[in-house]
């Protein structure tokens, strides 16, 4: 529930093990080879890349709050551990999250006025007609059996602010490491309070040099440090064998902190990991490449129809 | 993987539900119905046993044909929250079906609610409600409301028709329509729903214009459904003011006048936010339009409840029993002016009116003898006895806010 994560349906229904999440979609994989192999994607961290600015561009036109955005992005997540992402159109997919998120969030947007919007963007994919948008939203509702509420992260990060004395720029840049860890399959594979740990901890030890005021993305802020150095993955990994020479003492409460917490220290590394590989690919990147796949696929099925 | 299937077989993107509400339950008839649809009482179907309410939403319509046009707020909050939560004193949910352009929300079927239970007890004459009885009932809503505020929801509707009792005697709080979280929502709750709660059993603080409002307003709710269940009438039976033409909230001023005139007027001095609140200065002329005596009276809560307890044969030595000055005590706290020194739920459940004077049964009819009528199901789907009562439909704004928005605009 609200409170209880525990007793949540996030965590008995949505979340999963790397090696269940693999076998589904290799079960999605197995039922449509051929499409699979006619309309080539590119990696699905990429994919999520281009889904979450295309959120973006849709929310800032309406003035929506992160959180809202971040639902919407679960929603796309779970929507397609059930369904193959070459049998839909993505555009209208994302856009009904984006519209049922708003609900969701207590923020509602009316659904003309998304769908203008959304048309507004890619006039080649959505249609005027608004029932589309609404059939989509009983697919997306049904598929997600109903379990709307999402947990996110950005609680326990603004819960632990003031029990870590964090710094204003230290939370700014964990904030944007918790909106980095949407573009990966994190929200699926762990619970919100590791992500927010993982999060704080990226930020406390890899604090930039150079202010940053509340970027979109960590990624131009961490990546480089993450990459070059290593030394904090090694200091992060010295923690689950405590007999590491010890750290700087500037993380030292974060650290003691830590150590007392429950909190599984192995799950932090791996979603450091993550982190750090997405950051990696991110790289290769290239907007007009996604848009293109995906219109090529949308079209040729007639998805759109 | 039936949607994929679906898919396949149909056109991408269209939506064909995997479960037939016909294949599942047999539909017996009609319970009730609102601005939300309508309520069917069904029985479980090829092997499914029990009996069930389904909640259909109405779709809107466009012309002579349905069609999908987003769903409004408030059903999403309700299937959201009913999926969410599993507890004891909550209404149970069964399944949800969504098909042809419908929400059917299947719960388990109670065979009573506390309006029903309060009417049946006004007739053939008045005959108060046992006083084990309405402890019971008391305790029961109280922890189901506490797993609701622990869980950062809001009921925001509790009323005596939202109040659903099991054929065995469990309380089970029904309703989630206007139920919201509140933990740090994105907008203030004031900015979706601008009038929540139907007003007889609204919190002082939300007719005073209160935008921060808490888990205190449900226990006004229930300190008024408490003082409903000894006296058998609304405490506070006020006359709604509506909307004026230009759609704005009115002061509540009638309704405002049945609480002073049993609570007094709230005063700064016990209330401090009092002053901030945007009524103040209705509240303000509505105290000088009162005769000085009135004025100046302070609380005559102990005097309705003395006399409500005299006119209810409530005694020691009665067969009702009585609620005595504990219950006074109890219902005096929940109504208090002050929504920041309003008891909570938990606090509540600590109380000596249910610590002390024995154990609390899980059912609510033990030990009582007679039998309380049956919910009324009838086969005409367009009854609409109950329609229109303010105590059983709902006041506020229920669906969508943004969508009154747009349709305010058009008149």
């Amino acid at each position: 529930m609200a409170a209880n994560y525990w007793a949540s349906t996030q965590r008995r229904h949505w979340l999963f093990s790397r090696e269940k999440l693999a076998d589904i979609r290799e079960a999605l994989w197995e039922k449509d080879k051929v499409a699979h192999s006619q309309f080539p994607l590119p990696d699905q961290r990429l994919l999520n890349i281009y889904f979450n600015q295309q959120l973006i561009k849709l929310g800032k036109r309406m003035s929506t709050r992160q959180q809202a955005i971040a639902t919407a992005q679960v929603y796309l997540k779970r929507f397609y551990t059930k369904n193959e992402i070459r049998q839909t159109s993505p555009y209208l997919v994302l856009t009904t999250a984006f519209y049922l998120a708003c609900k969701m969030e207590e923020c509602p947007q009316h659904i003309r006025f998304v769908v203008g919007e959304a048309r507004g963007l890619w006039p080649e994919f959505i249609t005027p007609d608004v029932a589309k948008l609404g059939e989509c939203e009983f697919a997306l509702i049904s598929e997600m059996s109903s379990q709307l509420i999402v947990h996110h992260p950005y609680r326990t990060l603004s819960e632990l602010e003031t029990e870590l004395s964090l710094a204003t720029e230290e939370v700014a840049l964990a904030w944007s490491v918790i909106n980095d860890h949407y573009l990966t399959d994190l929200p699926l594979l762990h619970p919100p309070h590791v992500i927010a740990i993982m999060a704080i901890f990226l930020a406390v030890v890899f604090k930039p040099a150079h202010p940053v005021t509340y970027p979109v993305t960590a990624q131009s802020a961490l990546s480089g440090s993450l990459m070059s150095e290593g030394s904090g993955l090694q200091m992060l990994a010295a923690l689950s064998d405590k007999t590491g020479s010890g750290p700087p003492p500037k993380i030292q409460k974060l650290i003691g902190w830590l150590a007392e917490s429950e909190v599984d220290i192995k799950a932090v590394i791996e979603c450091t990991q993550e982190l750090v590989s997405l950051y990696e690919v991110w790289e290769q990147y290239s907007e007009k490449n996604c848009k293109e796949l995906l219109g090529r696929m949308v079209k040729s099925k007639n998805l759109d129809k | 993987m039936g949607a994929i299937e679906s898919v396949e077989s149909r056109r991408p993107g269209g939506y064909t539900s995997k479960v037939r509400v016909r294949d599942r339950y047999h539909i017996v008839g009609f319970i009730s119905s609102g601005t939300y649809g309508r309520v069917y009482k069904a029985v479980g179907k090829n092997g499914k046993k029990g009996e069930f309410a389904i909640k259909k939403f109405k779709p809107d319509k466009e012309g002579e044909t349905i069609q999908y046009t987003g769903l409004s707020q408030s059903a999403i909050r309700e299937m959201a929250l009913c999926t969410e939560l599993s507890h004891a004193n909550v209404v149970q949910l069964e399944e949800i079906i969504l098909e042809d352009k419908c929400i059917f929300m299947v719960f388990e079927y109670t065979e009573h609610d506390l309006l029903q239970i309060i009417h049946h007890h006004t007739q053939p004459q008045r005959h108060a409600i046992p006083a084990s009885m309405v402890r019971s009932i008391l305790f029961q809503l109280l922890n189901g409301l506490l797993y609701l505020h622990t869980n950062w929801v809001l009921h925001r509707d509790l009323k005596p028709a939202n109040i659903l009792v099991t054929s065995s005697g469990a309380i089970r709080i029904g309703d989630l329509g206007l139920a919201r979280l509140f933990y740090k929502p994105l907008n203030s709750l004031f900015s979706g729903d601008k009038v929540v709660v139907t007003i007889w059993y609204r919190a002082p603080e939300l007719l005073m214009g209160s935008r921060h409002y808490t888990p205190a307003v449900d226990m006004w709710a229930v300190g008024c459904i408490f003082a409903e269940l000894l006296s058998l009438r609304p405490i506070f039976k006020g006359e709604e003011a509506k909307m004026d033409s230009k759609k704005t909230v009115p002061f509540q001023r009638n309704q405002m006048t049945k609480i002073v005139e049993i609570l007094g007027l709230p005063r700064k001095e016990s209330w401090p936010g009092l002053a901030s609140m945007p009524e103040y200065s209705q509240l303000q002329s509505l105290a000088a339009h009162r005769q000085p005596s009135q004025y100046h009276r302070g609380s005559n809560l102990e005097g309705w409840y003395q006399s409500c307890l005299k006119n209810g044969g409530y005694s020691s030595t009665s067969s009702a029993g009585t609620p005595g000055t504990d219950g006074f005590d109890l219902l005096s706290r929940m109504l208090e002016y002050d929504p920041t020194k309003r008891i909570t739920a938990e606090q509540a459940l600590e109380h000596p009116y249910f610590t002390i004077g024995g154990p609390i049964s899980g059912n609510c009819f033990e030990g009582i003898e007679g039998k309380y009528p049956h919910r009324r199901v009838t086969q005409d789907d367009n009854d609409i006895r109950t329609g229109s009562l303010p105590g059983t439909k709902r006041s506020g704004l229920p669906d969508d806010s943004l969508m009154r928005a747009s349709k305010r605009l058009k008149e």
